[in-house]
């Protein structure tokens, strides 16, 4: 896993250091030097170390929500489509306990770092929690009445959840605060910057909130994977996955594991929810649209099903994106730049399923059989 | 009891002259409310409905088609002469119709779920909007920068040449995206397509640079129009001057002129989908929904007909496009996003896969719904809100009713609602295709399966 | 009274009628056999009892219990084992996990560990593969797997549906003599099989069945020497 990381990373690195030796001196290179006043090759090694941080961050976020997708797809073979609103209600009951917890001044201003910590730790609890609930009532409303159902049967209900959820929560909030943009208030260190190491006189640093994501969305897969692999219910899991009628015949009763692959999928994502709301500070209902599909083409790029696979998936995927959003504009002349960043993900989503659907890691599923 | 006389009721309504009686009161009792209080929605609404009544009723095949015509050329133009906001209503709820009839070609006909349908609709609308307005010399400078007094670039009567153009230049982009992503499996099919229906939005917010093709987010304005034929004018003068007093507007005049187009259009399309679902390819339509790996072994060429599917609905889509383009003389990437997408698919599915009457009351529905109830709450709701009134027993103050609770902004949760409710209860929709209908029926005999 | 009882079972695939009003008992410790041709509902009456189909009329009495509209854990959880048709373990999982989700209903590892032991005792070749994955076996060993699997859970009643399909005739010889042995050990068996002779020469009783009904009912030995059986069923001219 790190050595896969390690890999794409180096790969990437190495690509825009090919291109930007090719570009030096063409126009490209002319234009870095006179804005940034080095040459191209310096330039784009000065940024790399801190682009492949970005990125990490990026695709642990990505990987974090994928474990979602992927858990469900598994056991299901369905596109759990209101995944991403799952992860926003995350966000949204993450945010408004810390934002409560502000006005209570409980956190911010004087309060010990410790406490920072602690409140943020409940602030993630209290999102798994209720995303949790939310998938397992979702699924029992939406999806079971329908299973057996044309494949598309199911998948039309989950968008038809989707956008009732984004209205949802748009109506919740403007219900109880008047406003359904919300910002994660200031408190902790979490915005200062640990610097990493230094190369050529520039620091390469990572943002504590950063090192927070990495560290959370590492436990989870850790979690996630003991409690899959070891666990009886993991192994029952497993069973209802790969066969839902002989699993009944051992006694496993189907529905509930069905419901508690939501709620792990769930509480998996209302966790990716507070920390992207940690990470990137404003939300909004809408807030899971881009994140979601994201992450859905990084398990698919993983292989989906797999979960070692959503986490590659969503590394390879978040190194990519913040390659692209640095580098395109410097090699396209500011043609195309950061926002073309979404594009670049579904560009890759349809390469990967048209040329090598099973994914990275996976097995072929993409293809009616 | 009640139950029964109902039925009777029903049951006499649909015998002898009684449906010609019915059906001709209720158009005429729509009619005349509409003209002596043309503000009254529930009046305009009750005109619409006479459409249903006269599909539903068993009548004369000629006796149908007459009076539908004399409602669509006679009844409505001068309903909308009164009241310009019912032929903006009915001009959306016809654009409407095409894009939910083309997606019924691909997700009713031959089972594929696009998610970025809007995408075709959004091709036909930059296309016009690019070679009928002045963005062809505007391409050199960003947004906002262009100098006033540039030309157009052809004349507003190329439109109908570009109506044409629209239909080829969105089925070959319906080929071209249908190439590589068809052999995938449903699901995916549908995921892809939301990423193209994306893709073609976020191409449109940015492609202002390097060259301004598409002025970005702020969309491209003005479009021109095709000239109104000054005998078509006169013709219409002559005959409701008499009626409302004074000339018709020219403003008014253009609503009237898009409204019989998009007719035309939606009559060309009626008569093309009818066709095709009879037709060869309509069965092998229906062989690939429902057996995929059956209708290859009985030869039918798979990839050719969804690639049939994908062009043949993303042509209505572009042909509409154009006509919206010209209609409103304004495009914006803001009118192709995931949701309207999403909001033709709850059309197609509210009132029934594959289903065409089915599928043009879904689309009248929910526009009406958009429209007229969820805006109509809205201006009844700031309506309130600007008065003093008080919610008793919550002693909650109208005026502190948050501006975010606008319903007319809440069309997700209609999508949403309908969606899920007719997946769950309703799936082949409201006025079920007879095909489908036995589809469903038989899957529901299925014995329960453990999970 | 029966252990297992059913009273005039009709069961549906979609709109296919299989069971056309089976009516069977089977006593306890006995071993029953149902034969008949494909098709003739002999998977189906087992996807019956076990919960996967539910019978859309008559009943299914296990001790005087009604499971006719049970959902299949719960009827596991009242003690009737399925190995079903086509051996249906579980590709990912290794054998060892395998066996333990035979053992999906019991809580106690240390009874857990002896009944793996047991079913090892039985099938040494097993053991050697315990942290193989189940789809890597072979057809043979895929079976045991599916046998040793029925097993751990100790039914009161085990069904098992075709166990000698596909597999050597030594191998077939060593299932069945298992199956006595677990029968003698106090567990009812039900038995499915295509391998009619093998099955009456094990079973106590059996029945006949064809296009959904139960044609013949009688002692395995009378079975044996019915001619329609010998002419249909054990290819004795």
């Amino acid at each position: 896993m790190l050595a896969f990381s390690l890999v794409s990373g180096f790969a990437l690195s190495a690509f825009v250091i090919v291109l930007a030796f090719l570009f030096q001196n063409t126009a490209v290179g002319a234009s870095v030097m006179q804005r940034f006043g080095v040459s191209l090759v310096n330039y784009t090694l000065l940024n790399l170390p801190q682009v492949l941080m970005d990125g990490l961050t990026l695709g642990f976020v990505y990987a974090a929500i994928a474990l979602g997708y992927t858990m469900v797809y598994g056991v299901l073979e369905f596109i759990n489509f209101a995944h991403s609103e799952i992860f926003a209600i995350g966000a949204f009951v993450g945010v408004e306990v810390l934002i409560a917890l502000a006005a209570y001044g409980l956190i911010g201003g004087q309060n010990s770092l410790l406490s920072a910590y602690l409140w943020l730790l409940v602030a993630l609890l209290a999102g798994m929690l209720v995303a949790g609930t939310m998938a397992v009532l979702v699924e029992r409303i939406a999806y079971r009445p329908l299973r057996g159902a044309p494949r598309l049967v199911p998948l039309i209900s989950a968008i038809g959840v989707s956008f009732f959820l984004q209205d949802a929560i748009r109506l919740i909030e403007s219900v109880t605060t008047g406003q359904f943009h919300r910002i994660i208030p200031a408190f902790g260190n979490f915005d200062n910057r640990i610097p990493l190491f230094t190369v050529a006189g520039n620091t390469v640093d990572i943002q504590i909130k950063s090192l927070i994501v990495i560290v959370a969305a590492i436990i989870m897969l850790v979690g996630l994977n003991y409690l899959v692999n070891a666990t009886k219910v993991g192994k029952a899991i497993r069973a209802v996955a790969q066969d839902r009628a002989t699993a009944s015949l051992m006694g496993i009763d189907v529905n509930r594991i069905i419901s508690m692959t939501f709620l792990i999928g769930g509480t998996l994502g209302g966790a990716a929810g507070v920390l992207y709301a940690l990470k990137f500070t404003r939300i909004d209902p809408f807030v899971g649209f881009f994140p979601g599909l994201k992450a859905f083409t990084a398990a698919v790029l993983g292989g989906i099903g797999n979960l070692t696979g959503a986490l590659l998936g969503g590394i390879v995927l978040g190194l990519l994106e913040t390659f692209a959003g640095t580098y395109m504009s410097i090699f396209t002349m500011g043609v195309a730049g950061a926002e073309y960043k979404d594009i670049f993900a579904f560009g890759i989503l349809i390469l990967v399923l048209i040329f090598r659907p099973q994914g990275l890691m996976g097995e072929n599923v993409a293809q009616k059989a | 009891m009640s139950q029964v006389s109902f039925n009777r009721l029903l049951e006499t309504a649909r015998q002898g002259r009684w449906p010609y009686i019915l059906t001709l009161a209720h158009v005429l009792i729509g009619a005349l409310l509409v003209y002596f209080s043309p503000r009254s929605n529930i009046a305009f609404l009750l005109l619409l409905s006479s459409l249903g009544t006269l599909y539903a009723l068993p009548t004369d095949r000629r006796f149908k088609v007459i009076l539908g015509a004399f409602i669509a050329l006679v009844v409505m133009p001068i309903v909308g002469v009164r009241n310009i906001f019912y032929l903006e209503i009915i001009f959306q709820i016809s654009v409407f119709v095409a894009l939910a009839l083309g997606l019924n070609i691909v997700v009713g006909f031959a089972g594929l779920l696009n998610l970025g349908y809007v995408a075709f609709y959004a091709v036909g609308a930059y296309l016009w909007a690019f070679f009928g307005s002045q963005q062809y010399y505007v391409l050199p400078f960003a947004p906002g920068t262009q100098p006033t007094d540039l030309p157009f670039l052809l004349p507003g009567d190329a439109f109908y040449l570009f109506l044409l153009l629209a239909i080829i230049v969105a089925a070959l982009t319906g080929i071209l995206l249908g190439l590589p992503v068809l052999r995938l499996r449903g699901d995916y099919l549908a995921i892809v397509t939301l990423g193209f229906g994306e893709v073609i939005r976020q191409l449109a917010n940015n492609l202002d640079k390097p060259l301004n093709f598409t002025n970005g987010p702020q969309g491209i304005t003005p479009i021109q129009r095709p000239t109104l034929p000054q005998f078509a004018v006169d013709a219409f003068n002559a005959l409701f001057q008499p009626i409302i007093g004074q000339p018709v507007a020219t403003a008014t005049l253009y609503n009237v002129m898009f409204y019989l187009l998009a007719l035309l259009v939606i009559i060309v399309i009626i008569i093309v989908t009818i066709r095709l679902e009879d037709s060869k390819i309509g069965r092998a339509w229906t062989a690939i929904r429902e057996d995929e790996t059956a209708a290859i072994a009985m030869g039918v060429p798979l990839v050719r007909l969804k690639l049939t599917a994908f062009a043949v609905g993303a042509s209505f889509a572009g042909v509409m496009g154009a006509l919206m383009a010209a209609s409103r003389t304004f495009v914006s990437p803001e009118s192709f996003s995931f949701m309207q997408s999403i909001g033709v698919l709850s059309m197609v599915i509210l009132g029934g896969v594959g289903s065409i009457p089915g599928v043009i009351l879904g689309a009248a529905t929910v526009t009406i719904l958009n429209l007229q109830v969820l805006q109509g709450l809205s201006l009844y709701l700031s309506q309130l809100r600007q008065s003093d009134a008080v919610i008793p027993i919550i002693n909650f103050a109208w005026r502190d009713l948050s501006t975010q609770l606008d319903p007319a902004k809440y069309q997700r949760l209609l999508f949403g609602i309908i969606l899920i409710v007719m997946m769950i209860f309703r799936p082949a929709g409201i006025i079920p295709a007879q095909r489908r209908q036995r589809e469903l029926a038989s899957e529901h005999a299925d014995e329960k399966q453990p999970a | 009274m029966s252990l297992l009882k059913l009273e005039n079972v009709h069961s549906y695939y979609g709109r296919i009628h299989a069971l056309k009003g089976i009516s069977l008992e089977v006593n306890e410790g006995e071993i029953v056999t149902l034969i008949g041709a494909n098709g003739a509902g002999k998977s189906t009456t087992l996807r019956t009892i076990s919960g996967i189909l539910h019978p859309r009329e008559g009943r299914i009495l296990l001790n005087g219990q009604d499971i006719s509209h049970m959902e299949p854990h719960k009827i596991v959880y009242a003690g009737v084992g399925h190995v079903p048709e086509g051996r249906g373990i579980f590709p990912k999982l290794t054998v060892r996990e395998n066996l333990e989700m035979g053992a999906f209903t019991i809580n106690d590892r240390a009874e857990i560990e002896r009944r793996m032991e047991y079913a090892f005792s039985l099938f040494p070749r097993l053991k050697e593969r315990i942290n193989q994955k189940g789809g890597t076996l072979s057809g043979g060993e895929q079976q045991m797997l599916a046998t040793a699997r029925g097993l751990m859970l100790k039914p009161k009643i085990l069904m098992l549906d075709e166990p000698s399909m596909g597999l050597a005739p030594r191998l077939v010889e060593l299932i069945f003599d298992i199956i006595k042995q677990m029968n003698q050990e106090g567990t009812t068996i039900l038995l499915v099989e295509q391998n009619a002779l093998m099955a009456l020469s094990i079973a106590h009783r059996g029945y006949v069945l064809q296009t959904g009904q139960i044609v013949l009912s009688d002692t395995a030995d009378n079975l044996k020497a019915n001619p329609m059986v010998q002419h249909a069923y054990l290819g004795i001219e």
